[in-house]
Parts: structure tokens; sequence; C-alpha cells
């Protein structure tokens, strides 16, 4: 058929492959945002973290990342629960600019540590699937790792959200969420529940750079554009709303694959800031979200 | 306190305009002008993220649109000086238009959205060679062409002096009040008849001229920029960091964060080599963690424990009879 069809809607197909990835970052984000009403500075290098371990791993083991990303969360959880105990706990109830400060210092602590101990060289990894393609009729073709990472980051996407509507621990997060000073008067032990917090968006973040490992290229700053992204799913999908932070990435997906594909590649995140502006300005409690800002 | 605070101050700043006559190197001399900058841009940033309490952590909007300002203005064949007062005005200009879409917010939501219309910014400028140079940069003339490194540094140091001297007369003005009783509690604030928007948004306008000039000054230093270098996250999150950690709202705060933070960054670049940032990490987080109010800040509470005490016990709050109060004031003479 024509290519004003099939063009915009590769474009379409591979904005949602990357939004996927996009949603997972951005969901760990609003988790850790709705419990705490902080920006945490340091979820890019959480990710990074994420993509060094996974990267790590396979070098040793040549096992493909699909099938380790599970090690990757486990040890961003611990990071983040730790995060939480160490830096965060002891400086609860002081200005949220001291907060945004110490997860600026984190950030810095480890991409220079990264850099420290793996160099500033980019790194990529190889295999099998990367050179396999999907072909769905004659002019739309999918690359078979961002199908892979697409449908293990909308299955940990949906089992996060079933976590945080459906347990004990999501319902003490969202109640949390809602208003803090109540919370505990309830008898939800809010420490604890924000280290859990804490440990699962941090998790998730190093997931999502285990997935990007191999379609992705690995340096220690690589985690920065993904921080600025997630600021901007957050605000998009209402702050805290983690449904909302999820569709907020997949349309951002959409939109930075169009704006590639008709305007440049250079100007996705530029887009993307607009976007958030004018979210910002016109609704600020997000498109898909309820709260007030 | 505050008078001693403010007359160290100005010692210090006084005798720094003497150091560059004890013949140091350009090198030593362009560190100090580091330092002085980013005091100027931590002092002018206080006015906003410290005593109005908005977290703005994208003032390397300003500094960047002062630095273009400059470039892109003589180049039009405008002269240097006239460049740099374009700048200025056209800093100014973005800042009246981010304060009025981004003070709306509150909280986090203010800081994300100043961050993007400094991202904003970077990318328009990377992306239209015509207009900005893109990458490959744009020349900068040199203001002054008579022994420059020189005349940079006692320009910055100048430049603090007047930022400082500005930060402690608005500090004691109606108009600091109100900044102030904005961050307490901007509600209250309304509801006593502060018109936070207006107080808020010259405090911006003031902030972003200091800022937009430091700018300029800093391209001239250089006399060649690119987007990443005068845009990027990096410089607002440093100007946020001088004065937060020097201590926000404190009027000498940012001198000292900027004297303490640029001169360690600079020993920890020749001492640690590739581990400098990790280092310089770890003191943000400590000063953080053991410091949380800034160091100035820290250190006035201290020492106001050791503060000769009240003459009247802090219970008295009896009905304050018109005796009362003037037995009271006879007490305290």
């Amino acid at each position: 058929m024509v290519n004003w069809f099939y063009i915009p809607l590769q474009g379409i197909i591979n904005g949602l492959l990357t939004g996927a990835l996009y949603a997972l970052i951005g969901m760990g984000m609003a988790l850790i945002f709705g419990v705490m009403r902080i920006v945490n500075f340091a979820h890019g290098a959480f990710l990074m973290m994420g993509m060094y371990a996974t990267y790590v791993v396979f070098q040793a083991t040549g096992v493909s990342p699909y099938y380790e990303f599970p090690l990757a969360g486990i040890l961003l959880f611990f990071v983040g629960y730790a995060t939480y105990m160490g830096l965060l706990r002891p400086i609860r109830g002081q200005v949220d600019f001291m907060v945004i400060l110490l997860t600026m210092g984190l950030a810095l602590v480890l991409t220079d540590g990264a850099q420290l101990v793996f160099g500033a060289d980019y790194h990529q990894i190889n295999i099998p699937l990367l050179s396999r393609n999907i072909h769905l009729g004659s002019q739309i073709s999918i690359n078979a790792p961002w199908l892979v990472s697409f449908a293990i980051a909308m299955a940990l996407a949906g089992a996060l959200y079933w976590v945080v509507t459906h347990t004990m621990f999501g319902r003490a997060a969202r109640a949390i969420a809602q208003n803090p000073y109540a919370a505990p008067l309830m008898g939800i032990n809010v420490n604890r529940v924000q280290a859990v917090a804490f440990g699962i968006g941090s998790a998730a973040a190093g997931i999502s750079g285990a997935l990007l490992l191999p379609v992705f290229y690995l340096f220690p700053e690589v985690g920065n554009q993904f921080k600025l992204k997630s600021f901007v799913m957050v605000v998009l999908g209402g702050m805290g709303s983690i449904q909302g932070a999820a569709i907020a990435g997949l349309v951002l997906g959409v939109v930075e694959s169009l704006t590639s594909l008709y305007w440049g590649n250079e100007w996705a995140l530029a887009v993307d800031f607009v976007l958030f502006i004018l979210v910002l300005s016109l609704k600020p409690s997000g498109i898909f979200g309820s709260q007030r800002a | 306190m505050r008078k001693w605070q403010l007359l160290i101050a100005a010692v210090f700043l006084l005798a720094a305009l003497f150091v560059p006559l004890f013949g140091l190197t350009d090198y030593t001399l362009q560190i100090l002008f580091r330092v002085f900058l980013f005091a100027a841009l931590g002092l002018a940033w206080n006015l906003v993220g410290g005593y109005a309490g908005q977290l703005s952590l994208g003032h390397a909007a300003y500094f960047g649109v002062g630095a273009y300002g400059l470039a892109l203005f003589s180049k039009l064949g405008i002269s240097p000086w006239a460049a740099v007062l374009l700048g200025v005005v056209l800093a100014m200009i973005c800042a009246a238009m981010i304060g009025s879409v981004s003070f709306r917010l509150r909280g986090p939501y203010f800081a994300l959205c100043t961050i993007a219309f400094a991202e904003v910014l970077r990318l328009v400028a990377k992306n239209l060679p015509n207009v900005t140079g893109g990458d490959v940069g744009v020349q900068v003339p040199l203001l002054f062409a008579h022994s420059p490194v020189r005349s940079f540094y006692w320009s910055v140091v100048l430049l603090t002096a007047f930022a400082l001297g500005l930060s402690a007369w608005i500090e004691r003005s109606r108009f600091g009040y109100y900044l102030m009783a904005i961050r307490e509690d901007q509600d209250t604030a309304l509801s006593v008849g502060v018109n936070a928007a207006r107080c808020k948004l010259w405090a911006l306008l003031i902030s972003a001229a200091i800022t937009g000039l430091g700018g300029a000054l800093y391209a001239s230093m250089f006399l060649f920029i690119v987007p990443d270098q005068v845009l990027p996250m990096e410089i607002s999150t440093e100007i946020a960091i001088v004065a937060m950690l020097g201590g926000a709202g404190t009027l000498i705060g940012p001198l000292v964060g900027s004297v303490l933070l640029e001169s360690a960054a600079e020993i920890f670049k020749n001492v640690f080599k590739e581990a400098n940032l990790l280092i310089y990490g770890v003191l943000i987080i400590v000063v953080v963690l053991f410091m949380p109010e800034g160091i100035v800040g820290t250190f006035t509470r201290k020492l106001a424990l050791f503060k000769k005490a009240p003459a009247v016990p802090f219970a008295a709050p009896v009905p304050a009879t018109i005796e009362a109060e003037s037995e009271r004031a006879a007490l305290n003479e």
C-alpha cells in the first residue's frame, strides 16, 4: 500500500517498543515520588548500575540479558533499600532541597565510580537475537530484541501495578501518598514502606537498564537522559500516579519516535520538554493524574 | 551576628581585590575567577532559592542567555558592552517568561519546570546552528583588552560584592520580608496581603540579571562558547549546590559555599585525578547529612546556643500590660 500510511505506523510501533521501557523507568520514579514526595536525581544512575551489572554478568557467563535481568532487579532493590536506610532516613523531615541535593551527590558518586571501574568507553554487547527481524506484511518490520524487551517491560509494569493496587504494601504506599500525616496514625510503618518503595522503584530502574543493554550503548553517563525523561513522565502522568507514568512512558516513546521521523532525532528531547512545560502550565495535575499540584 | 558576617565578607572581598597584585599565575587567577563567579551566581540564586524558597534548578538558562546574548548581539555589529547589556535584558525577559509559567507551580513541580525550560533552551541552541553556531560554537568578543585575566577577576569580585550588598539590603527590606514570608508559608503570606506572584517574579528578575551578567563575563573570558558549556544542567545544579551547601537563605552562605566547594573541586581535580567527582559527591552527601541547614546555617545555630540568654526568662508571656512591657524594656537596658 502507500507510504503515508506505513511509515508513520512503523514510527508508532517503534515508539511503543521504546515507550514500554520508558514506562518501567517512569513507574519506578513515580512510586518513589508518590510515597516520599522527593524527586530522585539518582534514578538515572541506578539505571546505569543495572546496565553495568548486567554487562559484567554477560561478559562472564554469556547469558543473555533477557534471562539475567532479575539479577539487576535484586541488586538494585538492595541498593535502593540501603540508600533509603543509610542516607535518606536520617534527613527525613529536612527541607526537600536537601534530600534532592543528597540524591544529586549520590548520582555523582555512582557515575564517577562507574567511570573509575569501567572507564569512560562506550560498550555494546552482541547477542544473536539482535540480527533477527520480524516482518509484518511487506512494510513493517520489528527488531526482535525490542519486542522481547517490550513484552518483559509490559509484564513487569503490569505486575508492579498489581502490587500497588492489590497488596498490603501497595495499599500502605497509596495511603502515604494520599496523606503522609494520617498514614502513620493508621498504624502504617512509614519508614519500612518508604524503604521498600524506594527499593522497588530503584529495581525498576535497574531492570530497565538490563533490558536496554542489548539495544543501547553503555557508558557511565548513560543514565542522565533517562533521568530527564523520567521527570517528564512522572509529571505527564500526574505526580505519584504509577499507571499515569506508565501511559506517559508509552506516549513519550511514540512522540519521540514521530519527532525523530519527521523532524530529526536531535529535536526529540526538546519536544519532550515542550510537552512537559505545556502540561505543567495547562494542567499541572498531569494528563492522567487526579492530584492537584 | 549578621553584622559580623557582613563585615567579614566585606573585608574578605576587599582583600580579594588585591590578590592579583601578588604575581599569581594566570591559571590560579582563572580558578579564583571561577570561585567568585559562582559566589555571585550563588548569591543571585539565593534571592529566589534561599529567601523566597523556590528551588530553581534552571539558572543555567539565564547564564547561557547572558553568554549567548553577548556573542550574538556583538556578531550583529553592536559594541561589546552594549551587547552585554542587551544580553542581560534578554535574560530578564526569559526570566519573566519562565517565571510566569513556573511560579504557578509549587515544590518539586516548580523545580522540574525550571529544569525543563533550561533544557529546551540548551537543545534549541544546539539544534539551530544558523543562529547560534550549534555545537561548533560561536566566538565571543573580549571585554577587557588590557591585562584581561586580572580584569575579569576584578569584575567578578565586584559582581560578587554587588550581589552581596544587594542581598544584604533586600534581606532587611520590606521586599525581603515578603520573600521570606512566602518561603515560610505561601498561603499565609497571601492571606495577609503579600502579592506572592509579583514578589517572586521580581526576585527572579534581579537574580536573572546578575546571573546573565555572570554568564557574559564567563563567555568573554573563554572567547568561545558552545551550548553544552554555558547552558547545561550541570551549571544549574552547581549554582544551587554552592548556595544550598553554603546555607540557603543566609546572607554569606553562597559566598562561603563557593569558596569552599570550588576550591575543593579544584584540589580534588589535582589530588584525586579521575576520582574527583566521586569525592565531590561524597563531600555533598557528608555536608547534607551532617549540616542539613548548610554550612553557615548550621554554624549560626550552633553559635546561637552560646549567646547571652535574654534577661527575661522565656516563660514570661503573661498578659502583656503596658507596665509589664516598660518593665521589661527597663530590664533589657
